[in-house]
């Protein structure tokens, strides 16, 4: 049998002494302890208040009483697909804010007017369905806080404006292809110079073709598959080639119900009617998941289409240009989360989707990629983007390329030693001259802040949303433009919605 | 003591009594006399009340007349013993209460005179304790020394221009040789590019700022404010010294910035701008007080002592 | 409803979870299946198409899931207790076999020697 206590602890027992009333505490504190822990050098904690000390006032009963499980009623979880529908819910209006008097709507005439730089463009009323059928618009862009959506005029929008307003009307530019890689720190306005774009095209009455976000097409939500038994390393995306076509559909529809196919498509399962329109045939893909690719493949060879096929030549109209809009680049330059059969990593290009909107920039052969003239426009994103170095690097050799430094000179960028950097990445940005005329090469487009004079005019449209109760004076624009890094209009506009009075909810 | 007042006559008979071996003769004597003294006493305290100060050569008014001095050539006086020369000799710091009581008759004769601001007067470095003593030759106690100096101080606020050419003197005996006030810092100047440089610290960041004349351009380790401070409080707070005095618009800001967290980052950077900023526009200096950027901030993390749960807490009380 | 391997499965359950029910399959068998077959990860019983299921089936009636890796398991023990091995007699007592220590936090080591392993 053990002895229950320590005997170097003796010392500290209670002593059978004539003063057994002291406090513990004292005779604890007055013996010399053999143990130097830390708790014995704290103090002991003060005595409560005497009327705190007393028990019960009454007699009470003291059994014991077992604490009964609560019954809480499950709730049932929301239906499938609410949380997220609320979660990428789009809020364009805020019938508390003013209405800004003489705002004037983006439209053919002010879209190259450079007069009005600085000043908000609304978007027309119609075209706001076709814009959230591209999904343009992105939560937390802070379109919620405003009367009704509009967007600043910079320089590059008007450039663009002009570019687009070019390549629709004017002879020279007919037929011209643009393609731009669209970078820049967070909250530059990157997604809204997209947006910007889709809207001028959508007044021209393009085509307009868009991914809205890369990550969806690599994050494994969608079903793939072999594209077929001859190339078994290429995978298609059925549900996610349909949703594209429905997209386009939806945004595009007045355009191509007016057009009809020029040609057979063999590779379609049921051969087309001769007036079949454009949408119907798009509309083969929606319906039937598994045919989608090769109907958009249909699609896409119809809408680059310069001349009918013989015997197609009746219904044959002109095909307008197109805009593809791509945001969110990176997530294409790595490997997905999908698996080959051997349980390997698919790499991005792998994927006939993504491969086929890489494969834009690449100079076309014989033909320009859009015969029918338009512009690419691909995005990178900064808030939700993997770092990819390859990708770093052959955005640097498109930059250098622009400035005319080629790749036999020795400022070329290169990868640093080491650094295994992805061939397939660097591949896919190398593009040489084409061998069309009207067909440019890719270059790089590196957004910057907003200047004084266009944060002036920002600032000015939340005054007078009266959302501002401040005078929007020089000095205190100048101030907000520094606060926000030089202009980042991302930040512009966080700083306008902080000054906001809060309303009470 | 019923005659006590702040006479240094007074105290200096105090300290006699105190430090001197009793001497019976003396004793009796003062008592002896003591009659007379209060009622002189009572005779000069209304004046005293009347707040007043007097100083210890000032004549107080008294009921007697004092002998006339005795004249020690003459060879019919001879002094029994040795006549100390200095009035104080037996007290315990003769040398210390002969300065003190200089310094008192000078102070008195002088007292009408103008004085400055204290932050106007010349800084001078008296001497220290422990050279003071060595001065001396005394033990001259701390709280004794220290009144000493409120009088060179009060001293040497007398207007320089009217200063007497006495006093001047006397002060000087009292300043530590050298003048370690001499070696001021160079002040800070724009340097040829137009830059001028700050260092500001904060909790345990230290920031060093250039400001050049521009428009408004920050970089805070080459980046932007924005990426630097993603919180726009922080943002706020580094700019702060620019935008209180509103000059964001006129000076571009770079600066380099490392340790601590955001909060010690951003304000150190607000001390390094406030100090850069004074380089090319000192006359902003009480704006900036105002600011509250011109002050450091002092404070650092306690550190963590044995035994203690944190700096100062202690581990909870377990009974046994 | 779908059936896999004669198990029913309601269609809103993601194909993954399901093929973890089995006895014998985990995460690491689960998800090689899937990319055999080419099947997301986020994929629902209910979006599989035929193909897919009898695919799936076929593969899982090639496998040792189940009743057969129950019983092998099951062999397995009683080969040990029968040649009186010390891990067939730890076995037997319910203790834990692979030289865990016992004097202290053995909760969990019991446990998982308690399991019994009945055919389902």
């Amino acid at each position: 049998m053990v002895s229950s206590f320590c005997w170097s602890c003796l010392t500290r027992l209670p002593t059978a002494s004539p003063r057994p009333m002291l406090p513990p505490t004292l005779t604890a504190q007055r013996v010399a302890a053999f143990h130097t822990s830390s708790p014995l050098l704290a103090m002991p904690p003060k005595k409560k208040a005497p009327g705190q000390q007393q028990g019960p006032k009454h007699r009470t009963a003291t059994t014991f009483k077992m604490k009964k499980r609560k019954v809480t009623d499950r709730v049932r979880p929301p239906p499938v697909g609410e949380r997220r529908a609320l979660r990428k819910r789009i809020v364009l209006s805020n019938p508390n804010a003013l209405e800004v008097a003489d705002m004037q709507d983006i439209s053919a005439e002010n879209m190259v007017d450079s007069r009005l730089r600085g000043s908000i463009l609304g978007l027309p009323v119609p075209m706001l369905d076709q814009l959230r059928a591209v999904q343009a618009f992105k939560p937390k862009q802070g379109w919620s806080i405003f009367r009704r959506p509009g967007t600043v005029t910079r320089r590059e929008t008007v450039e663009l404006g002009r570019l687009i307003d070019g390549i629709s009307d004017k002879p020279e530019d007919k037929s011209k292809v643009v393609k731009r890689i669209v970078t820049g720190p967070r909250g530059i306005g990157k997604t809204v110079h997209l947006l910007q774009a889709m809207s001028m095209a959508f007044t021209k009455e393009w085509v307009v073709v868009t991914v809205p976000e890369c990550q969806d097409l690599v994050l494994a939500n969608t079903s793939y598959a072999p594209h077929s038994e001859k190339n078994p390393n290429v995978y298609v995306q059925n549900q996610a080639t349909a949703a594209l076509l429905s997209r386009t559909v939806t945004a595009n529809q007045k355009v191509l119900s007016k057009l009809k196919v020029s040609r057979e498509h063999p590779a379609l399962k049921s051969p087309l009617k001769r007036d079949t329109t454009l949408e119907a045939l798009a509309n083969i893909g929606i319906q039937d998941p598994a045919s989608a690719w090769p109907v958009f493949q249909a699609l896409w060879t119809e809408l680059t289409a310069t001349s009918p096929a013989p015997g197609f030549e009746k219904d044959f109209a002109s095909r307008p240009p197109m805009l593809v809009a791509v945001d969110g680049l990176a997530h294409w330059m790595k490997e997905t989360k999908y698996r080959t059969a051997k349980y390997e990593l698919i790499h991005a290009h792998d994927l006939v989707f993504v491969q086929h909107f890489l494969s834009l920039l690449k100079p076309g052969n014989q033909q320009s990629v859009l015969p029918n003239g338009g512009i690419l426009l691909y995005a990178t994103s900064a808030s939700n983007s993997p770092s990819i170095y390859s990708l770093d690097v052959a955005l640097e050799r498109v930059a250098a390329r622009q400035n005319r430094v080629y790749p036999s000179s020795p400022d070329y960028p290169m990868p640093t030693a080491f650094s295994h950097p992805d061939e397939r990445v660097l591949a896919a940005f190398e593009s040489s001259k084409s061998s069309v005329p009207t067909e440019g090469t890719l270059t790089l487009q590196t957004l910057a802040g907003i200047t004084r004079e266009e944060a002036r005019g920002f600032m000015e449209y939340f005054a007078r949303s009266g959302l501002l109760r401040q005078q929007v004076s020089e000095e205190w624009v100048n101030e907000k433009w520094t606060l926000a890094g030089g202009g980042v209009i991302g930040e512009l506009e966080k700083l306008g919605r902080r000054l906001t009075v809060p309303v009470q909810v | 003591m019923a005659w006590q007042n702040p006479n240094g006559l007074v105290q200096a008979m105090h300290s006699i009594r105190q430090a001197a071996p009793l001497r019976p003769v003396l004793q009796r004597s003062v008592i002896s006399r003591s009659p007379i003294w209060s009622s002189s006493t009572t005779t000069s305290l209304p004046k005293n009340l009347n707040g007043k100060r007097t100083y210890a050569t000032e004549e107080t008014p008294t009921s007697f007349t004092a002998a006339p001095p005795l004249d020690f050539k003459d060879p019919r006086i001879r002094p029994a013993r040795l006549v100390p020369a200095s009035p104080s000799y037996f007290s315990g710091n003769p040398k210390f209460i002969d300065h003190l009581l200089n310094l008192e008759g000078i102070l008195a004769a002088n007292a009408n005179l103008p004085t400055v601001e204290n932050s106007q007067a010349p800084r001078m470095a008296w001497l220290k304790l422990p050279q003071f003593r060595d001065f001396v030759g005394e033990q001259v106690p701390t709280k004794k020394y220290k009144g000493l100096l409120k009088i060179l101080q009060r001293l040497n606020r007398i207007d320089p221009e009217l200063m007497p050419e006495n006093v001047g003197r006397t002060i000087k005996q009292f300043v530590r040789p050298g003048n370690p006030y001499a070696n001021k810092p160079a002040p800070a100047t724009v340097d040829e590019m137009g830059r001028a440089r700050g260092r500001g610290k904060r909790k345990s960041s230290s920031a060093v700022a250039f400001l050049v004349e521009g428009d408004g351009e920050v970089r805070v380790n080459g980046k932007t404010l924005v990426e630097a401070f993603p919180r726009v409080h922080d943002r706020e707070s580094a700019t702060w010294a620019l935008r209180s005095t509103s000059r964001l618009d006129k000076y571009n800001v770079w600066a380099q910035v490392q340790g601590g967290g955001t909060t010690g980052q951003a304000e150190a950077i607000t001390l390094a701008v406030a100090r850069a900023l004074l380089v090319h526009e000192p006359a902003l200096k009480p704006a900036l007080r105002k600011a509250g950027v011109i002050t450091v901030d002092a404070r650092r993390v306690e550190r963590k002592k044995p035994g203690h749960v944190k700096a100062r807490k202690m581990p909870t009380w377990v009974k046994r | 409803m779908v059936f896999i391997l004669g198990v029913n499965f309601p269609e809103r359950n993601l194909v993954k979870k399901s093929l973890e029910s089995f006895f014998g399959i985990g995460n690491h068998t689960s998800s090689r299946l899937l990319a055999r077959f080419h099947i997301h990860p986020a994929c629902k019983v209910g979006e599989l198409g035929n193909k897919q299921v009898l695919d799936i089936t076929a593969a899982l009636s090639d496998m040792k899931i189940e009743n057969d890796l129950r019983r092998q398991v099951i062999d397995n023990i009683k080969r040990l207790k029968e040649t009186g091995t010390y891990r067939g007699r730890r076995h037997a007592l319910g203790l834990p076999v692979r030289g865990q220590n016992t004097r202290n936090q053995i909760k969990n080591a019991v446990k998982f020697n308690r399991i019994e392993r009945r055919l389902g």
